[in-house]
């Protein structure tokens, strides 16, 4: 134990008080809004945002963008992206109570961080992909969908941990 | 060192969350089930019962049959023999005691048609109309006066004497046609005899789940 | 009662405000709850850490649990609330993408924003590779359109799809959680210790 507190500096929460507090979090954002919480939702908005702004007959005429396209009011004018700003607020407020700050890359001392970059790319663009596909990420759709205990949530979870650890094998140098 | 007792404790912490969580998951399933009160509550009853969407009149009615608007179904709460003596075009018989039936159900349930409730008053449809509210269907709506206004107003309208307004006469004009689409013929009054043959056509209505929530997800 | 926004009990314009602040407490939980460091979630995977697992399954727990309590006291309204719907092949295929992502990203959107917001950079890469993803989806969407909006089921629970009584599903899931979480640190007991920082 005293080796582990040697090697990993940062002290993070015990996993079950997180849990709870995030379980409790999401009984009040239940209790308020009447749905769960999102991440992805906000980066659609800023997309479907960024390609109006470039070229808004294009957006109009994809059958995508123009779901979220409203002429009275910003993509970005959402519930989502509000959160958004809170989620990095917050992030930003407990990294630097505990001094986690700072620009790096974070990768095994076995792969170079260009190496490690291209794999976040990837692994970005894939996760992207499937919460569009899904409907929601690990939070939106795997979290707040298994707190109502709907059954696409379920699904969903089970699906991204199933598919990773099955994947886990052809990653594993990146790791460990 | 400090505390024997409590570290005793503690070292056992996980167990104790883990017999919580139990104790809690399982709370849910020995709590004795209660009825929740299904259906509206009682502010938006009294918003509906206030609501002028309530009622609809003859005249509106007549216009709506005349026009072939197809977003009403009539319901006819009256009992099959006086239903089967006389009613409106294209009804539908549902007597007051079967209101709850399954078969019922699909007519009234449904989020696609205004459904019209009539009786000879407006009396029996009232009361047909409170339990349909109180289930929470929606757009039911209740013929002001019943069958017995549509006689007066539209089969057998009322002559307008010379020195009222013209809106009473063009009321009563449009009454007047209205009666000969019902089959009144004129000038021979008082024959009040409705040609348009009684076809409870039935309507296929898909039934809806309802769903309150606007269409947002999470993510 | 409850929820109270759409009910009208709290206005409207405070929507934004307590979106702020619930994504402000999110972002500090997963924050300091040590999602913001790749290689603790991608543990994960590999039986090193397996905090991703604690975390999730304590907090779908917690509000699974929490959310019938109050429903049965009549805080809130158990079916009022926003239910996922259940596109079947969506679900399966998005989240299988998704689960790969995992793997190789190391992050999942949420707890990217807030790596991003401590200063990894992998981490911003992951942000602007999930813009891509989005964009790629939005361009190709008459190519998805099928397993998007196909093999539609509503929003159904599990209550409507099993036909199970809720009460005892949360029962089950709860000893699943729980012999879960005694699994794994039998697992991560087992296998050597990574380091990291």
């Amino acid at each position: 134990m005293k080796a582990e507190k040697k090697q990993n500096k940062h002290i993070y929460w015990n996993p079950y008080f997180g849990g709870f507090l995030l379980g409790i979090l999401i009984i009040f954002t239940f209790y308020m809004t009447g749905r769960g919480l999102g991440a992805t939702g906000a980066m659609k908005s800023s997309v479907v945002a960024t390609v109006d702004t470039i070229s808004h007959t294009h957006a109009e005429s994809n059958s995508y963008y123009s779901k979220f396209i409203n002429k009275d009011e910003s993509v970005l004018n959402n519930w989502l992206v509000f959160e958004t700003i809170g989620i990095l607020l917050g992030a930003f407020i407990s990294g630097s109570l505990a001094g986690r700050i700072g620009l790096r890359t974070q990768h095994s001392p076995k792969i170079t961080s260009r190496r490690r970059l291209v794999f976040a790319l990837i692994g970005g663009v894939l996760f992207g992909l499937g919460s569009q596909i899904a409907r929601g990420c690990t939070s939106g759709a795997a979290l707040s969908g298994m707190a109502v205990l709907s059954t696409g949530g379920f699904i969903t979870m089970l699906s991204i941990f199933g598919t990773g650890y099955l994947a886990a094998y052809f990653f594993r140098k990146n790791w460990i | 060192m400090i505390n024997r007792k409590l570290a005793k404790v503690l070292s056992f912490r996980y167990k104790i969350l883990a017999i919580i969580f139990l104790v809690l998951a399982g709370g849910l399933v020995v709590l004795p089930k209660y009825e929740k009160q299904e259906g509206i509550q009682p502010e938006a009853l009294l918003k509906n019962a206030v609501s002028s969407e309530r009622y609809i009149t003859t005249d509106e009615l007549a216009d709506l049959i005349i026009n072939q608007d197809p977003s009403f179904i009539l319901i006819d709460v009256r009992e099959e023999e006086s239903y089967k003596k006389y009613s409106l075009p294209n009804s539908i018989n549902i007597p007051l005691d079967k209101l709850l039936s399954e078969d019922s159900n699909s007519f009234l349930n449904q989020d696609q048609f205004d459904v019209i409730l009539f009786s000879n008053d407006h009396f029996y449809a009232d009361q047909a109309w409170l339990i349909c509210n109180r289930l929470d269907y929606n757009h039911i709506r209740v013929l002001k006066g019943g069958l017995n206004a549509w006689f007066n107003t539209i089969i057998n309208p009322e002559k307008p004497s010379e020195n009222q307004s013209v809106i009473a006469s063009e009321l009563y004009s449009f009454r007047k046609a209205a009666s000969m689409y019902f089959g009144v013929a004129y000038p021979d009054e008082f024959k009040a005899k409705p040609v348009v043959k009684i076809i409870p056509k039935k309507k296929v209505i898909p039934k809806k789940k309802k769903k309150k929530m606007p269409v947002e997800g999470g993510c | 009662m409850g929820p109270l926004i759409p009910n009208d009990i709290i206005s409207h314009e405070w929507s934004y405000i307590i979106a702020i602040l619930i994504g402000l407490a999110f972002g500090y939980i997963l924050e300091a709850s040590g999602f913001s460091s790749s290689r603790k979630l991608a543990g994960v995977f590999y039986g090193y850490d397996f905090v991703v697992l604690k975390v999730f399954f304590t907090a779908a727990l917690v509000s699974v649990i929490g959310i019938l309590y109050m429903d049965y006291l009549g805080y809130l309204d158990f079916n009022s609330l926003y239910v996922h719907p259940t596109f079947l092949w969506g679900a399966i295929i998005g989240g299988a993408i998704m689960g790969i992502g995992f793997v190789s990203g190391g992050f999942c959107p949420g707890t990217s924003l807030c790596a991003v917001a401590i200063g990894k950079i992998d981490a911003m890469v992951f942000v602007g590779g999930i813009l891509i993803g989005i964009f790629i989806f939005s361009e190709l969407i008459s190519f998805f359109e099928p397993i998007y909006s196909g093999y539609y089921f509503g929003n159904v629970t599990l209550v409507d799809s099993l036909g199970i009584s809720p009460y005892w599903f949360v029962f089950i899931f709860t000893i699943i959680a729980i012999i879960a979480f005694i699994v794994v640190d039998i697992i991560r007991k087992r296998n050597k210790k990574i380091f990291y920082n």
